[in-house]
């Protein structure tokens, strides 16, 4: 078998045994690989309306056909589960080299059933595979389980765990790679944590193999020079890394500030990626196999904040600078730290923090309550502290840990949640941006910027400039842009890679890998395919058409400064068009003729 | 008219933003004259071809030139230029 | 002029390219502990190195081959294994300070840096140019120069 490894392993929690079986290899040549393969394993072996939290919900780990070859930025992996933020179906993509690890090991997927009975941790050496006793581990940080599982394992094993935020199932943990690379999203660290799964720790020493080996070279290799000569891709990234966006996003009226209240922050420089770069930076990072090095090697040295580690993100930097009211960046910088730390992601924590100040300051709770914290806007020291306390699910972190909508929901303000399915919201605007709207509202793991990136071309101009205003042109972009997408993540490489390459590179790329003919039409068939069967997913779980929207702010309530002043979403006139285009009827629903069209047996 | 610079830009011109007295009547002769002003380096990374990059972001008053009238959009002397070399993220 | 492979720490990222890209070249598929070359990490410190042959000189790997598999070719200064004379005794793997000699357990023999015949694909194929395919000489001053700015950097204040 080329590009699969054909091999899955199964691992029973409740009973502690672990089996492997063949890859379902129609599945893998139809729905790719990690994203798409995993939510197809769960269509057909979980009954989506599970309570994510318990032993009957399924957690899979998977990479991708184009994980571990020479394929740009091929150092992906999903965990693909029911999200507990959620209640949609979660596919949380990280990088690091987790994910290579596990295919050298020989394994495209591991699928967790059931519950352990205690903390434990899974250690695979290849065929070895072991379950194995966490009880001393239960209650250590990210860092610390990582450096003690490799003492006791192999010096140069991959860790994957979670971090207190897991263990206590906070709905927005995260699961951590090689330290600082996070599976973040819906809430898949509470799905380990849930299991009393600990840690997954992995190290291979096989081959991954190709079906054509001179045309994959040249393939991969022709990849690598556009993303290269590309000057986002190439260049851009790695000086600045993706936080050069939050001066873009300020300047066009976009940056979500103070919980969504404006689109505009005052001192946003002072939390953007030339700041970074200037006072934090040590060195660009990567990723396994990657061209572009976004990553953040940064230290700070304000005694205040000090730490090591990477990042921030410009999400991260967005939800612990702007949209907390706060321009310090050291402090920014710390929070993300203690969020890798403690396994909690970044963006849910940021938004779910600027919803507590909002409350904060409209009075719903005190600093009794809070334990003497003072939420306002702005203070950068109460971000940091709420932070840690969330993190550690301990005094009114508990609270934060519920994520925002339900915090929001318990002090009688849901709508100030700034979130869509109950995840919250990234770091672009609605309302100054239709298109990434509709995507938000559309994004079968709840909101998320990393479905349907259209920021590229309604702010970037990459590849081509789109006006950001228009409604008309954005049902088909945020489409197409989805689909690409959905194929991409489940290929096992980097979404960034589009700033260089689209679906004909990674037709070639994945036609001389596995041997199997894709076209560029495939490419973009198979992400329609597998986010129709997210969306049918989801509708067997039990959302409906009503929770494809934004909050009633993005809405209703025009931006009253910045360049996009006096602008709201118009999603509604975007969301009908949009289900037409996917063949979904008026309730959202895939038709039988779509579901034909794709392969789908529903 | 002012004139703000992003990422690379900063290290070229040495300055975040600056006040630019000499006339210029579109988003071109400005490009124009600040090339000239900073060289080289400076075209590099805003200029293809001998025309103003697609991928570079000039906006004006906090609209984007693209979606103006691009090298012709006029400029008025109270205007707020802003330029980002091309740079993304996600 | 001779030729060497030149390591810049400081600017790898620890993207371990150059592992796909060796082993890819020597073996045709992508299997790190087949690879010639390889990238240490310390995450914590976001920090990595990648390591691999140095062709020395005076090798001690060369000096230690009983049967002369391993030599050293005045020419082109490089350390070469021929595979038909290895016994597969791991005396270089033993000998090798830097762990240039690699004893791979699944092709049950040893692997070393060749160059790739003279165009060292880890080389071609680093995205951040940490590791250089050039003239030992030009290389040595690359280092002086460096070297040399950090004095001027200190005194030139």
């Amino acid at each position: 078998m080329y590009a699969w490894q054909g091999k899955v392993l199964r691992v029973d929690l409740t009973r502690g045994t672990f089996s492997t079986e063949p890859l379902r290899t129609d599945w893998a040549k139809t729905y790719v690989g990690a994203r798409g393969l995993g939510t197809k394993y769960m269509y057909e072996e979980v009954d989506p309306t599970v309570d994510p939290l318990s032993p009957e919900n399924k957690m899979i780990m998977l990479s991708g056909p184009l994980t571990a070859t020479f394929a740009p930025c091929g150092g992906r992996y999903e965990v693909v589960t029911k999200g507990p933020l959620t209640g949609a179906i979660a596919a949380a993509n990280s990088g690091g080299a987790f994910g290579p690890e596990l295919k050298f090991a020989g394994y495209d997927a591991i699928i967790f059933e059931g519950k352990a009975e205690k903390p434990v941790y899974l250690w695979i050496k290849d065929d070895k595979v072991e379950i194995r006793d966490a009880g001393a581990l239960w209650g250590k940080n990210v860092p610390e389980t990582t450096d003690a599982l490799r003492e006791v394992t192999d010096p140069d094993a991959r860790v994957a765990c979670i971090g207190p935020a897991g263990e206590k199932l906070s709905l927005i943990a995260s699961i951590m790679n090689d330290h600082h690379r996070a599976a973040g999203r819906s809430g898949v660290g509470a799905v380990m944590g849930a299991k009393n799964l600990k840690a997954v720790v992995v190290k291979g020493s096989g081959a991954v193999q190709v079906a054509d080996q001179k045309g994959f070279y040249e393939a991969c290799l022709a990849a690598r020079e556009k993303i290269k000569a590309h000057p986002v891709g190439g260049t851009g990234l790695r000086m600045y890394g993706t936080n050069v966006l939050t001066n873009i996003l300020n300047e066009v009226g976009g940056y979500p500030t103070n919980n969504f209240q404006t689109g505009t922050f005052a001192n946003a420089d002072a939390v953007g990626g030339e700041t970074v770069a200037d006072k934090q930076l040590e060195r660009p990072r990567g990723c396994y196999g990657c061209v572009i090095s976004c990553g953040r090697g940064t230290k700070v040295t304000n005694p205040k904040y000090a730490g090591e580690g990477e990042g921030p993100e410009y999400e991260s930097a967005w939800g612990f600078g702007g949209d907390c009211g706060v321009d310090d960046i050291d402090a920014v910088t710390k929070a993300n730290y203690i969020c890798n730390e403690l396994g909690l992601d970044t963006i849910s924590m940021g938004s779910t923090i600027a919803c507590a100040m909002e409350l904060y300051e409209k009075g719903c709770f005190t600093k009794e309550d809070t334990g003497g914290i003072d939420l306002s806007f702005g203070n950068a020291e109460a971000m940091v502290e709420i932070t840690r306390l969330t993190g550690l699910v301990e005094g009114f972190g508990k609270e934060l840990a519920q994520g925002s909508y339900r915090m929001a929901e318990k002090y009688g303000h849901p709508e100030l949640s700034m979130s869509v399915k109950k995840q919250e919201i990234p770091a672009y605007d609605p309302r100054a941006v239709q298109g990434i709207g509709l995507n938000y509202a559309t994004a079968n793991c709840g909101a998320a910027h990393v479905r349907g990136y259209t920021i590229s071309p309604e702010v970037l101009g990459v590849p081509v400039k789109v006006d950001k205003d228009d409604i008309e042109s954005k049902p088909g972009l945020v489409k197409t842009f989805q689909d690409l997408t959905a194929t991409i993540d489940s290929s096992g490489a980097c979404l960034f890679t589009t700033f260089g390459i689209g679906a004909d590179e990674y037709a070639a790329m994945m036609t001389t890998a596995t041997g199997t003919t894709y076209s560029t039409d495939d490419i973009m068939t198979c992400g329609d395919r597998i986010f129709t069967l997210e969306r049918l997913w989801n509708l067997k779980a039990g959302l409906t058409k009503a929770d494809d929207t934004l909050p009633p702010r993005l809405l209703n309530e025009a931006l009253t400064e910045g360049n996009s002043k006096g602008a709201v979403s118009h999603l509604d006139q975007m969301l009908p068009a949009y289900y037409e285009l996917r063949g979904w009827d008026a309730d959202g629903v895939p038709t039988p003729a779509k579901l034909e069209e794709l392969g789908i047996q529903a | 008219m002012k004139v703000r610079y992003f990422a690379l830009l900063r290290d070229i011109t040495g300055c975040k933003e600056e006040e630019w007295t000499r006339p210029a009547d579109t988003v071109g002769g400005l490009i124009h004259d600040l090339v000239a002003r900073y060289g080289s380096s400076f075209e590099r990374w805003v200029m293809k071809d001998g025309k103003i990059w697609d991928l570079v972001m000039i906006l004006v008053n906090g609209r984007d030139v693209r979606q103006m009238s691009g090298f012709e959009t006029p400029l008025k002397p109270d205007d707020t230029i802003v330029i980002f070399p091309p740079v993304g993220g996600g | 002029m001779a030729k060497m492979l030149v390591l810049h720490a400081a600017k790898c990222t620890g993207c371990q390219s150059c592992e796909l890209a060796c082993s890819f070249e020597h073996e045709g598929i992508f299997r790190p502990d087949a690879s010639r070359i390889h990238v240490y990490k310390w995450e914590a410190e976001s920090f990595s190195v990648p390591m691999m042959c140095q062709q020395c000189r005076d090798a001690a790997c060369v000096t230690v081959c009983t049967p002369h598999a391993l030599t050293r070719d005045p020419v082109t200064g490089l350390v070469g294994l021929s595979e038909d004379k290895c016994i597969g005794c791991k005396m270089c793997v033993q000998a090798c300070p830097f762990g240039g000699a690699i004893w791979d357990e699944i092709s049950s023999r040893i692997m070393k840096c060749d160059t790739c015949g003279g165009d060292p694909a880890c080389a071609r194929i680093c995205p951040t140019g940490a590791i250089e395919w050039v003239d030992d000489v030009a290389a040595v001053r690359e280092r002086k120069r460096g070297f040399a700015e950090k004095f001027k950097e200190a005194f030139s204040e």
